[in-house]
């Protein structure tokens, strides 16, 4: 039996490899066609439901969102990511944000942080600085805000969703160059240095947000890192304290191949389709209350013309 | 915890991603790691379906898919895309194929763009894992056997079965 069955494969082999070329061939084709209906059944159906689409109204997520709330977004890390977790803190953070106004600030923008201070005098303390760095993710985001008091630079890390926090003001919006700023640790104090009792500056509606393009000045080394390796655009002065061997070192650590590491980017971030997925669960809740925000903000600048007669 | 970078935005993949990347032991670091992936990328763009190492393999294989995900999100009027498709494929004719030719074919796909097999390895030989890369919808023949013919499977069994009785009851009318 085995032997004639091996003949009779032996036989039918070369016929079945023919027989499957030309079946695979007229597949591909076939395949192709009907990869072509079905695209055209995509796009044919896709206006029907799209004609309605006023009636379901699918919530519009602006392309900004990522920049605004980043926090919202998780961990890129695989082994750290749990959804259930991650929904969660959302729905925390959701109702964080309907406690307490934390308004849509960057890097380079500054703000006023009122927290409850158990050792200040009025028992809370308000401090204005420059937001130099944001990082984490979820309810553990944070941000540093640093100024120049009394001649000591002073930075302090808050937790954005930190129940002390009693109210975040944004004196000046913008952003500058640079993802964070921790060289203005090594520049002139006049680059951190902001008035306590600073206005705030506020921008018109509906206008993008500035970057500020200004070139801060370092002080002369010893410095806290190597700046000149990491290719910083808001600094003015940096060749003036560099060495030969200091700018052979620098070019000795660059990476530019890492740009085409397309697989490090996406290890790195979290995947349009899951982003929208995201911001499509929290985009109404955020959305009434940026309205709210908007609202108030009108109220609290109309000021009552006083009687002077 | 970090934060996720947002400056970058991609599609995501229709493949298992690892969580982390592989080395592939190279004398010139991560440059020469990408130059590796790079000459792997290049021949399974040129060549359709390539044999190699599995572990070579599965790492091209993310930037193969990503490189065709961003020629079909921002074709080829995109300066960065450009730059990738110039830096990730080495001879420059296939920069051409990559927006002439797959862009079209996998502007419709839903599933991923290239599929990966295990191959069987020598013996003796190199004690490493082999694999079969291939873009899909190529001009090979399928490497997977094509069972349909076979005798034994159940529905051949039971067609094989509906015929013989079709048979028996036409049976008289034939005789007659």
């Amino acid at each position: 039996m085995n032997l004639s069955t091996r003949v009779m494969l032996n036989r039918l082999a070369p016929q079945c490899a023919y027989k499957r070329i030309v079946t695979f061939s007229t597949k591909t084709a076939e395949h192709a066609v009907e990869n072509q209906e079905e695209s055209k059944k995509g796009v044919a159906p896709a206006p029907t439901p799209s004609s309605p689409a006023p009636v379901t109204r699918k919530p519009i997520i602006p392309a900004n969102y990522r920049f605004v709330y980043p926090e919202f977004l998780p961990d890129p890390k695989v082994e750290w990511r749990n959804p259930i977790r991650e929904k969660l803190e959302r729905l925390d953070m959701l109702e964080r944000r309907k406690q307490i106004d934390l308004p849509e600030f960057y890097v380079g923008s500054v703000l006023a942080v009122t927290s409850s201070d158990p050792h200040a005098a009025g028992k809370t303390s308000r401090f204005v600085g420059i937001c130099i760095n944001r990082d984490r993710c979820g309810l553990r985001a944070r941000f540093v805000l640093r100024n120049v008091i009394d001649h000591q630079g002073m930075e302090v890390v808050y937790e954005l969703y930190d129940p002390t926090i009693q109210k975040v003001e944004v004196l000046r919006l913008e952003k500058r160059l640079d993802d964070s700023l921790f060289y203005l640790r090594d520049a002139l104090p006049e680059y951190s240095t902001f008035d306590e009792n600073m206005e705030a500056e506020p921008l018109e509606e509906g206008a993008s947000v500035p970057v500020n393009d200004i070139k801060v000045v370092l002080r002369p080394r010893p410095w806290l890192e190597r700046w000149e390796r990491q290719n910083l655009r808001g600094v003015a002065n940096i060749d003036e304290y560099l060495k030969d061997k200091h700018r052979l070192s620098a070019a000795k650590v660059q990476k530019p191949w890492e740009k085409y590491d397309m697989m490090k980017d996406y290890r790195s971030s979290i995947p349009e389709e899951e982003q929208t997925e995201i911001f499509a669960e929290v985009h109404t809740d955020l959305h009434t209350l940026e309205l709210q925000r908007k609202r108030n903000k009108r109220k609290r600048t109309f000021v009552k013309p006083k009687q002077l007669a | 915890m970090n934060q996720a970078d947002v400056t970058k935005l991609m599609s995501q993949l229709r493949i298992a991603v690892r969580p982390n990347k592989r080395n592939l032991k190279n004398a010139d670091g991560p440059e020469g790691r990408l130059l590796k992936l790079r000459k792997t990328v290049t021949a399974l763009v040129k060549h359709e379906r390539i044999e190699l190492f599995y572990n070579r393999a599965d790492e091209a294989r993310g930037y193969a898919e990503l490189l065709i995900s961003n020629a079909i999100r921002h074709g080829d009027r995109h300066k960065a895309t450009m730059e990738l498709a110039d830096y990730w494929l080495l001879e420059k004719q296939l920069v051409h194929k990559l927006f002439r030719v797959l862009v079209p074919r996998y502007e419709n796909y839903s599933v991923s763009y290239t599929r990966m097999y295990k191959a069987p390895r020598d013996y003796p030989g190199i004690y490493y894992r082999q694999s079969v890369l291939e873009l899909r919808g190529n001009p090979y023949p399928s490497l997977l056997t094509d069972h349909s013919q076979n005798r034994s499977l159940l529905h051949n069994v039971l067609l094989d079965e509906a015929r013989k009785e079709f048979r028996r009851q036409k049976l008289p009318e034939l005789v007659i």
